[in-house]
């Protein structure tokens, strides 16, 4: 009996130890994770939207439509903000869409739309594709399809694409290609609810 | 609702098989293979456990780390109550179900490391899961295992008496095997 | 010293976790489809091993022998999530490449198995360096396992074009099947190269020897050549 006493006394002391010792490195790392996820987030909005110098966070007050539903595509808007520029007039939006369809896990895209409507860039926030095939989403080849294009609608081709509207897919990865391009029609649906410029 | 299960369901155990795609229990995969009656034993005792631990770790996450904060102890958390609880599954069995213990005991210990079970624990809570909807991933997913590995005893009793090269005997083959199954189930994702 | 370099002679090539072991299969096939994943996943193993051999040969003495393997398990899933943590702060696009198998590093035979059958015999330095040979022979096999994949699978190594644009990458290579495949070939060709050189010895990765000769009595430690485990008193020893 006394040393399965023993036994329990030791092993309870090993995990309250281990239990603080977690507690102190979480402690010291909140800060940087915090730090680094909001540096990540401004590089990502600085990327899709070049020319704004400032971004304020869009107010959900529960009157825009949209917000953090999955849309029949598995596509839902995380967060939006205003891209303004250093006097602080609006240029468009940046908007975060998340897409539950992808094939490693959620893709959390962000991208920026002017006044106009057009498509200022494409980023990636978050992607666990399989390496070499549905990761090739980061890379300019494909991402940069998207930008300075005014369209209300994306799809994707497999044979070369001839039109605006038209992008490549990325071969071997189709179902990454459906979802991040559905996350971007997701966007500029909510774009063209939001009002567009009018808000 | 009901839609909702079955599509996590399929998709666990099939498309997403936990072995072939996703390469978790890799171990008792490859090792307990040999014979179908072993595998299918192996099999049933992880469907067991996983379901069981599914629901215990999410009442555990959502009962008590989340509402005291302490999420970022969940690998810890998770680990020792999946340990504890195959312990208590085994001491249990042996006292008042004798006949389970006899088909399932002998694989419960081997369990406790399995990462299947600690990886179906992380990806309830990574893919925000109901209650429900992660005890019914943890079940699909111990299916698709038991399946796998059920397939696997059956192709290598098929195999013992063949004259394969000398380097290829043993685990490669076995692998080559896995090889095979992995495209094979590579069908199942036109389910989608 | 030279027992230091023994070490990490033994676990780079003559007891390599990856194709002499067969030690920690799921990040071994999970992860490998680039070679810096590989790389990756590797040196952040040999880390939590370095640690975790350090901790555990500092209370080997400390710990009664019944709840050896729990204590074990708290040591390293301590080490895991603290390894996950500095990771998310400070390299996050590791985080994000290896994600769910950094916490599935707890449940990696390798790490229980050196903790068990080495580090809670020997002093701390020479755990150390066992943690390091044994992390560092992990990491060369996934670095080697990820190169063959991404060379084959997308025709890059470390991300820079290797093979002339007109190579068609064989896809499959990089998915699921592709894991089983190279292992499966690398495995064979260890076992070519042995037979050639004579030494006869048991072909690696036969799987009744890999059961019981696996150092961790977590794992299939206890599993006996027919098959059948051995009961769970074993454990209580």
């Amino acid at each position: 009996m006394g040393s399965s006493i023993k036994n329990i006394l030791c092993l309870t002391l090993i995990t309250l130890a281990a239990g603080a010792g977690l507690g102190y490195v979480y402690d010291l790392t909140k800060e940087p994770i915090a730090r680094m996820e909001a540096e990540t987030r401004q590089a990502a909005y600085r990327s899709v939207f070049p020319e704004a110098d400032q971004f304020t966070p869009l107010e959900n007050d529960g009157s825009i439509p949209g917000f953090s539903e999955a849309d029949e595509n598995g596509c839902e808007i995380d967060s939006a903000v205003y891209a303004e520029d250093a006097s602080g007039s609006r240029l468009g939006y940046v908007i975060n869409v998340t897409s539950h369809e992808g094939y490693g896990g959620d893709i959390t895209i962000s991208m920026g739309i002017d006044n106009e409507g057009c498509v200022k860039g494409v980023e990636f926030l978050e992607i666990s594709e399989t390496a070499g095939l549905g990761m090739k989403a980061k890379e300019p080849a494909f991402k940069e399809q998207f930008r300075d294009r005014t369209v209300t609608r994306f799809s994707y081709t497999k044979t070369g694409a001839a039109s605006d509207f038209e992008i490549d897919a990325i071969s071997g990865a189709t179902i990454t290609t459906t979802a991040v391009t559905s996350a971007v029609n997701a966007g500029l649906e909510f774009y063209e609810k939001i009002g567009g410029a009018g808000i | 609702m009901i839609q909702q299960l079955i599509i996590i369901a399929i998709g666990s155990a099939f498309i997403n098989n936990v072995v072939l795609s996703q390469f978790l229990g890799i171990c008792p995969f490859l090792g307990v293979s040999k014979k179908i009656n072993t595998a299918a034993g192996m099999g049933s005792a992880v469907v067991f456990v996983i379901t069981l631990a599914s629901a215990v770790a999410g009442v555990i996450y959502r009962f008590i780390l989340v509402p005291l904060d302490i999420t970022y102890l969940q690998t810890i958390v998770f680990i020792l109550v999946i340990a504890a609880l195959v312990q208590f599954v085994e001491m249990f069995l042996k006292k008042k179900m004798k006949g389970l213990y006899q088909a399932l005991g002998v694989y419960l210990p081997l369990i406790t490391t399995n990462c299947a079970v600690l990886g179906v624990a992380l990806t309830n809570v990574q893919k925000e899961y109901s209650l429900l909807e992660g005890v019914v991933n943890g079940f699909a997913t111990a299916v698709g295992f038991l399946v796998a590995i059920v397939i696997l005893a059956g192709l290598r009793e098929k195999m013992e008496y063949n004259d394969i090269p000398k380097p290829f005997r043993g685990m490669p083959t076995v692998l080559l095997t896995a090889c095979l199954m992995a495209i094979a189930f590579f069908g199942f994702s036109g389910l989608k | 010293m030279k027992k230091c370099f023994a070490s990490l002679y033994n676990g780079l090539i003559k007891e390599n976790p990856t194709f002499v072991l067969m030690l920690g299969m799921c990040p071994t096939l999970a992860v490998t489809t680039s070679a810096m994943n590989g790389v990756g996943m590797g040196l952040t193993t040999t880390a939590v091993l370095i640690m975790s051999n350090i901790m555990i040969s500092m209370l080997r003495r400390v710990i009664p022998d019944g709840v050896r393997i729990p204590a074990f398990i708290v040591v390293i899933a301590s080490f895991v999530t603290i390894t996950e943590l500095l990771l998310k702060a400070y390299i996050p696009s590791l985080y994000e490449a290896l994600g769910l198998y950094i916490p599935l590093i707890v449940v990696n035979c390798i790490i229980l198995g050196r903790a068990e059958s080495f580090a809670s015999k020997n002093n701390m330095i020479y755990s150390a360096f066992d943690g390091l040979g044994m992390g560092l022979g992990f990491t060369l096999g996934l670095t080697c396992i990820g190169i063959v994949r991404e060379l084959i699978g997308a025709g890059t190594v470390f991300g820079y074009r290797a093979l002339p644009d007109a190579y068609e990458p064989l896809t499959i290579f990089i998915l699921a099947p592709g894991a089983f495949l190279v292992l499966a070939f690398l495995v064979a060709l260890m076992n070519r190269i042995k037979l050639a050189a004579g030494r006869d010895t048991g072909v690696t990765g036969d799987c009744d020897k890999l059961c019981r000769n696996c150092p961790n009595t977590g794992c299939g430690g206890r599993m006996r050549h027919d098959g059948k485990a051995d009961s769970a008193e074993g454990r209580k020893r």
